[in-house]
């Protein structure tokens, strides 16, 4: 199939962009890597009558330290992250996620903003931006604001978003030195929606880890931080028992909801044996 | 694929009932509607934009009501076509009990989902259902001037 016809326009600058999408409502789509808009569009799931592409705004791009944080622009691609030596210094454990998404033609064009802004529950991004405590930067018809990962990720495929705001960048903090992370996803084959996964990160003292953070993905509606788990874990001297209670604590805790292939209960069976391997790797 | 649920309303059954059965609160509770009207006591029609993540598709369909029992239960058939992007069918039964606090609504729903919108949208086929039928009870009980509160809901597979 081919998508419907429809406009598009290219605005060089960000203000041009934000008038575009407000004069052009529910009508208007943004598009970056268009990684799943297109196959949207082709299959006409969705036909929208004017395409804004936003790759040529220069407030979007590029990766950097500003004091004690990272910004990553909204239109760097999956591939950046994974070749980028500031994440791979600051924000290691974004590229140890980068390699799961997709296939590397995918990540050549495919965008960090995108894979936010669209709020997908098994998407890697949106778990990663909420284990470290990112902060989204968004650009409207009011100017900027910017709103903590947890407040951004709202129901599925639903962030606080307004329908005229673009997502201009995200502010990461940078991992201290004694940050440890783990990120794994489980998947029929490579490339594949994860069944499961998990994004944590802790700070590591010998066996106690303390600030973890860990965020399991494509088990329900959004992706969903494991809190009872977290302090479980905190300042604890970890062995077998308090991995075991830690386990139970994040299948309690976690409604897992179904996909097509995959029950709740083994969402929920899964979401154990993740944070059981992530624990023992973040104090190995 | 299966949806159940239960939904706590902060109002009395018969405000509820009236509810469910007036075109003008569900065409406001529906998210999306764009359009409905009542063809026959037992037949409703309705156009509404069915907008979630990837998927913007207008879906035009019908609602056959049976088993209708005043104030406490019905059935109802529905099936609904999506153009290009799919069609959906299914059949819902809907209970209200007194309780405290208001009125107990529990549904039970069984759906397919075919064409493009079962291959693409599959995957959360699920959670998007969930979603659609909280949106609609959180505004169905602010048009009776209350508060939903979700009980339990849960979705599977098939």
């Amino acid at each position: 199939m081919k998508a419907a016809a429809f406009d598009y326009v290219k605005p060089k600058a960000l203000s041009d962009a934000l008038f575009l999408l407000k004069q052009g409502g529910d009508d208007a789509q943004l598009i970056a890597g268009g990684q799943t808009l297109l196959a949207t569009l082709n299959m006409r799931l969705s036909e929208p009558s004017i395409l804004i592409d936003i790759t040529d705004l220069a407030e979007l791009k590029g990766i950097s330290v500003e004091g004690d944080k990272l910004r990553m622009g909204a239109l760097v691609t999956h591939t950046e992250i994974e070749d980028s030596d500031l994440v791979a210094k600051h924000t290691p454990l974004l590229k140890a996620a980068a390699p799961h998404i997709a296939h590397r033609a995918i990540r050549n064009l495919g965008t960090w903003g995108g894979s936010l802004a669209y709020g997908d529950p098994a998407a890697e991004w949106p778990a990663c931006s909420l284990t470290l405590q990112a902060t989204m930067v968004i650009q409207g018809p009011q100017g900027e604001r910017k709103i903590s990962a947890k407040d951004f990720f709202i129901d599925l495929y639903t962030t606080s978003l307004e329908p005229d705001e673009i997502l201009v960048a995200t502010e990461i903090p940078l991992a201290k030195s004694n940050q440890v992370f783990y990120f794994h996803e489980l998947a029929r084959r490579h490339g594949d929606y994860a069944v499961a996964g998990l994004a944590a990160v802790a700070d590591k003292q010998g066996q106690v880890l303390t600030n973890c953070a860990f965020t399991f993905f494509s088990v329900s509606s959004t992706p969903v931080v494991a809190t009872a788990a977290q302090d479980l874990i905190n300042g604890q001297f970890l062995n077998d028992q308090v991995i075991a209670k830690a386990v139970e604590a994040a299948r309690e805790e976690i409604d897992a909801i179904a996909d097509i292939t995959n029950s709740a209960e083994a969402k929920t069976h899964l979401i154990g044996v993740l944070l059981e391997r992530g624990l023992k790797h973040l104090i190995a | 694929m299966e949806l159940n649920g239960e939904q706590l309303i902060a109002a009395p059954i018969p405000d509820v009932w009236r509810g469910l059965n007036d075109i003008d609160v569900l065409a406001k509770s529906i998210p999306g509607c764009e359009e409905i009207s009542r063809v026959s006591p037992a037949e409703v029609h309705a156009k509404v934009m069915f907008k979630i993540g990837p998927v913007r598709a207008r879906f035009s369909g019908k609602l056959l009501l049976s088993d209708i029992i005043p104030d406490h239960s019905c059935s109802m058939a529905f099936e609904g076509s999506g153009g290009a992007a799919g069609f959906a069918k299914g059949r819902s039964r809907v209970e209200l009990k007194a309780t405290e606090g208001g009125t107990l609504v529990s549904y039970t729903t069984e759906a397919a989902i075919g064409g493009k919108l079962g291959q693409i949208g599959g995957r959360l086929i699920s959670a998007s259902a969930k979603k659609i039928a909280d949106d609609f009870f959180q505004r169905f009980a602010k048009e009776l001037g209350g508060e939903a509160i979700a009980l339990e809901s849960s979705s599977g597979g098939e």
